[in-house]
């Protein structure tokens, strides 16, 4: 036989020997591992934190797995693998409207009876509860933090411009306090996130905030109809596209990659921009501490409003941060449940409220010395209780998606309001069917 | 059964095919005919549809049709196929075959700056480019332009579409360079000494002799490249994803977008389905002017 | 060719334009390499104020590159060898059978090579998805379940070795085909008939006599397939998700995402290993492939 022939055979044979005592080796010193899916430097930071703990309290190996930053590049891959049946045995949600969709497709494993015979369960607000708990009163991710979510602002800038820094009383008011930043200082007066670029932003950080004080005050029905066709809907669109139209909100950088950056990271804290929704993240991760780019004395210089309701009355959003759940393939259900129970502690929270700002949601933080240290979140622990919350169904991440593509044809100028709210409607009920929207 | 010495060789050789047929026909024509099942389904990444997704008809192809997102897609895709391959490479590798064709000295050189484009990987073009045009006053490109005193800007903002069409031409000048080096070749130089001879200036020399002698050439790569430029997907998601607002969503991102970011499978599927056919009836051109010699 | 004597003009324009060319060309390039060792390397093109190695060095001891490469290597490095083999046998085959319906297989192989990947994307993914659980089952039923995952790593077909290999093989192999079956058609029977002759076996011939002979026309596939398969991004991007296995290209990219802390020095040195390789198989590539489309072996 050729020679080269008998070396080709070898080196193929040495190959496959070292793939194999690789595989080998590797899956020695894997023993019990469980993997988590995280994703943004500081998230992974806080999360490596608690791993140490966990790992001895458990016996077991923890794998920290690192996802795309940005938040719809982490849910396309964890969508994929999901489907692939390889994901993670631990992964977060996005936001709360996730959930529902991510129930319906099989991905999440039930843990109702884990969460309830938890110690730290009688710990948790009622706002948290609530929003973990479906429709049928099971359990499949568990609110481990909450994002309490409001209007931001300049409260500096604006008291040298002479304008008032009140709670705005109605959407009108709020309007009218935009231009008047506009007309006297020249800068956007009021970012809310919009277009695809944002992805879930534009309807969880700014349409949500909203909704509440609307004239159509859930979306969500409990027969699982959705409430989009209403004037409220409209109403809300229509505060978009006067921000748009009358340039009161930056544009351009919304439609590109990474639209909040530009916004939130520089045009906020240069003073460009003096009023925008946000959550209590941003005294500590955006603007605050851990910021590259902080605002000084951020907790003086940046106020906050409640969102004001359309035509009176105010409300302050709370919604789930740190959304954990358990993937229903995991190899190990029972010890990742166990894990995704440490990962709710009152310690592994601090140490994300500490890098990130969201607050835990437990009410025995408050006597977390790590926690009290953190003066900006520990009044808003005391009020959490008394914020809203959207309720949130099956079909909620196609609405995200279609409040994503109204707020972008308004964007690019495309439409009015009652356009925007079409393509809204057209959008959920091609995905959906035409029952669903009322 | 007897067989033939001859017959059981021509067998044999037969079976060398198997294999390379085999791969063929799992991974690429079963999901050519699967994107074709796919796209009549509901098949989602997330919601209930990803659990149970159901047959619904035509209803994709119609969401299709009223859907703005495509046909700005279907738009930016046959503007990005027409500047670069069809204008750019073409007009660009066909000088510079012609330049190269001239006793000129340093050929090598010219020839490998011109070919390095081409041979890079598609992220890798997609990133210098990235430094030429990103960063407003500090991008290369707005330097250059400086010193014509046109204003600085962000030129994947300002002109995204005019942006990629440049970059694409930038990859595959060399393609089209070496196709028409071939055909330039094959003319014989008996032609151009009569035409000389008969006093043809030169621009009509190029005109009226050696671009009517190079039509085959030229149908065979508009074909090729045409072809190859639909199908073009990582250059331009390094630069762009697509955006900003969909400026630069050829087909390829917009099927991307649709089944991995909007997690609509069925709907991502019917577009690709779209686009098959399309590429289908190209190569079926393609076969019918080359006649394909067996 | 155009006599220099008759336009003389003609010889200051084609140096211009082909200088403006080599600019427009070259041009994107200086960032790239300039930045790779530039210890303050920014997006920005600028002349470094020092040099140094550190980038190249980072890439293996600090980031996951060495990881990527080997990735790459591996994945790419099969794929070719398999795409050299099957299409090797493939384009004899297709060269030097006689049958009716060779001619409709080499339009549906010329069809297939002008079907755009990303069209493919989906259903590919659940072609594998449904190959990758069928898999999984039997690895689940012969391997211990800690070293499920890790065998999956190799013989899986969505985020293991195996998928990916077969997957970007199949990418390159029509124009391999086409390659091949070019150059047989180029190159005279006559070896092969002498060994028919002699009563040779398949497997004889093939190693005596084909394998040397086609050597040019293998080249020249093996390199436009590794070339080809180097630079795919759209298979790695879908198919692969563990870091563990991530290849250069998806590196690079992901590298890129992180918004906040980017090293374009690290970038850029990144980048520049991973161009080298296809830029030297480019540039022996031509060699083969004038070789083989100018007559294959004569006599």
């Amino acid at each position: 036989m050729n020679s080269s022939v008998i070396r080709a055979g070898l080196g193929l044979a040495i190959i496959m020997a070292v793939a194999v005592a690789g595989a080998v080796i590797i899956s020695c010193a894997s023993a019990k591992t469980i993997r988590i899916a995280e994703h943004r430097q500081a998230r992974i930071e806080a999360l490596n934190k608690s791993i140490p703990i966990i790992e001895k309290q458990l016996g077991v190996t923890i794998e920290v797995v690192e996802y795309p930053a940005p938040e719809k590049d982490y849910m396309s891959k964890l969508l994929t693998e999901l489907g692939a049946g390889n994901a993670p045995d631990l992964f977060t949600a996005n936001f709360d409207s996730d959930v529902a969709d991510l129930v319906s497709a099989g991905y999440l494993a039930v843990i109702t009876t884990e969460v309830k015979a938890w110690d730290g369960y009688g710990q948790l607000f009622d706002v948290a509860k609530r929003l973990s708990t479906r429709a049928d009163g099971k359990i499949y991710a568990l609110d481990s933090m909450l994002g309490v979510e409001q209007l931001y602002f300049r409260r500096d800038l604006l008291d040298k411009a002479g304008i008032s820094t009140a709670q705005p009383t109605s959407w009108k008011d709020l309007l009218d306090r935009a231009r008047e930043i506009k007309r006297k200082t020249g800068k956007y007066g009021l970012l809310l996130p919009a277009g695809v670029s944002w992805g879930g932003g534009a309807f969880n950080e700014g349409f949500a905030l909203f909704v509440p004080g609307s004239k159509t005050p859930q979306i969500a029905n409990d027969d699982g109809t959705l409430n989009l066709n209403g004037e409220g809907v409209r109403d809300i669109l229509g505060l978009y596209r006067s921000l748009i139209d009358e340039d009161l909100m930056p544009v351009e950088p919304l439609l590109g990659p990474e639209p909040w950056m530009i916004p939130k990271y520089t045009m906020f804290p240069a003073g460009d921009l003096l009023a925008t929704t946000c959550g209590t993240w941003c005294y500590i991760y955006d603007w605050g501490k851990e910021s590259k780019n902080p605002v000084p004395d951020v907790t003086k210089n940046v106020g906050t409003w409640a969102v004001p309701g359309m035509n009176g009355g105010s409300s302050v959003t709370v919604s789930g941060r740190n959304i954990w759940a358990v993937n229903a393939k995991s190899a190990h259900l029972v010890l990742a449940k166990k894990v995704l129970l440490a990962l709710s502690s009152v310690e592994a929270t601090v140490s994300y409220a500490r890098l990130l700002g969201n607050i835990p949601a437990r009410k025995d933080a408050a006597d977390n010395k790590d926690f009290q240290a953190l003066t900006e979140l520990v009044p808003v622990l005391k009020s959490v209780d008394s914020g809203t919350f959207l309720k949130s169904a099956p079909g909620f991440s196609v609405v995200s998606e279609g409040i994503a593509r109204a707020t972008e044809a308004l964007l690019r100028k495309q439409t009015d309001a009652a356009g925007a709210q079409a393509i809204l409607v057209k959008y959920v009920k091609d995905l959906l069917g035409d029952n669903v929207v009322k | 059964m007897a067989m033939t010495y001859e017959t059981r060789v021509a067998w044999q050789q037969r079976m060398l095919l198997v294999p390379a047929l085999v791969l063929l026909v799992c991974f690429i024509l079963i999901p050519a005919a699967a994107a074709i099942y796919i796209s009549f389904t509901n098949a989602a990444l997330n919601g209930v549809a990803a659990a149970h997704p159901q047959l619904v008809g035509l209803k994709n192809y119609v969401r299709l049709f009223s859907d703005d997102g495509f046909w700005n897609s279907l738009l930016v895709t046959f503007c990005f196929v027409f500047g670069s391959s069809i204008v750019g490479q073409f007009v660009l590798g066909l000088a510079a075959a012609m330049a190269l064709s001239r006793p000129i000295a340093f050929k090598r050189v010219f020839n490998a700056a011109i070919l390095l484009p081409n041979a890079v990987p598609e992220v890798v073009a997609g990133f210098i480019w990235i430094s030429m045009l990103a960063g407003g006053k500090y991008s290369t490109v707005s330097r250059i332009v400086g010193l014509l005193d046109i204003a600085p800007q962000n030129w994947l903002q300002s002109v995204p579409l005019l942006m990629i069409i440049v970059v694409n031409t930038w990859r595959g000048i060399a393609f089209a360079m070496i196709l028409m080096t071939s055909g330039l070749s094959a003319v014989p130089t008996e032609v151009y000494e009569a035409a000389r001879m008969d006093g043809a200036t030169r621009p009509q020399i190029f005109w009226r002799i050696t671009l009517p002698l190079l039509r085959p050439t030229i149908f065979l790569y508009m074909l090729v490249s045409t072809a190859g430029t639909i199908a073009i997907f990582g250059l331009i998601y390094t630069l762009t994803r697509g955006g900003p607002g969909g400026a630069t969503e050829i087909i390829g991102i917009y099927i991307y977008n649709q089944s991995f970011t909007a997690y609509q499978l069925g709907y991502g599927s019917a577009v690709a389905v779209i686009m098959l056919g399309v590429s289908v009836a190209i190569g079926a051109v393609y076969v019918r002017i080359l006649k394909v010699r067996v | 060719m155009i006599g220099v004597r008759e336009f003389p003009r003609a010889e200051a324009t084609a140096y211009g334009f082909l200088a403006v060319t080599l600019v427009f060309c070259l041009l994107p390039f200086f960032w790239v390499v300039l930045a790779s060792v530039d210890p303050h390397a920014s997006l920005f093109l600028s002349i470094p104020k020092g040099i140094t190695a550190d980038h190249f060095i980072r890439i293996f001891t600090v980031e996951n590159g060495g990881r990527w490469f080997f990735n790459s290597l591996v994945t790419v490095g099969a794929a070719t060898a398999l795409v050299i083999i099957v299409g090797g046998m493939g384009g004899y085959a297709l060269s030097r059978t006689e049958a009716w319906w060779k001619r409709p297989l080499l339009y549906a192989i010329i069809l297939v090579r002008v079907l755009p990947p990303t069209a493919l994307i989906v259903p590919l993914y659940k072609v594998m998805l449904i190959a990758n659980g069928l898999m999984g089952a039997l690895v689940r039923s012969l391997v211990p379940a800690d070293s499920v995952r890790s065998t999956m790593q190799i013989f899986g077909f969505v985020d293991g070795y195996l998928g990916l290999i077969l997957v970007l093989s199949a990418m390159q192999l029509p124009l391999a085909l086409w390659i091949i079956k070019t150059f047989f058609d180029l190159t005279p029977r006559d070896y092969e008939e002498a060994a028919l002759m002699d009563g040779a076996s398949v497997f004889q011939r093939i190693h005596r006599i084909l394998v040397p002979l086609a050597l040019p026309g293998l080249a020249a596939a093996g390199l436009l397939t590794f070339i080809g398969a180097w630079g795919d991004f759209l298979m790695p991007l879908t198919f692969i998700s563990s870091a563990d296995l991530q290849l250069l290209p998806i590196g690079l990219f992901r590298a890129f995402q992180r918004a906040n802390t980017i090293d374009y020095g690290y970038l850029s040195a990144l980048a520049l290993l991973y161009m080298l390789p296809a830029v030297v198989a480019f540039g022996l590539a031509r060699g083969f492939l004038v070789q083989t489309f100018t007559g294959g072996i004569k006599g």
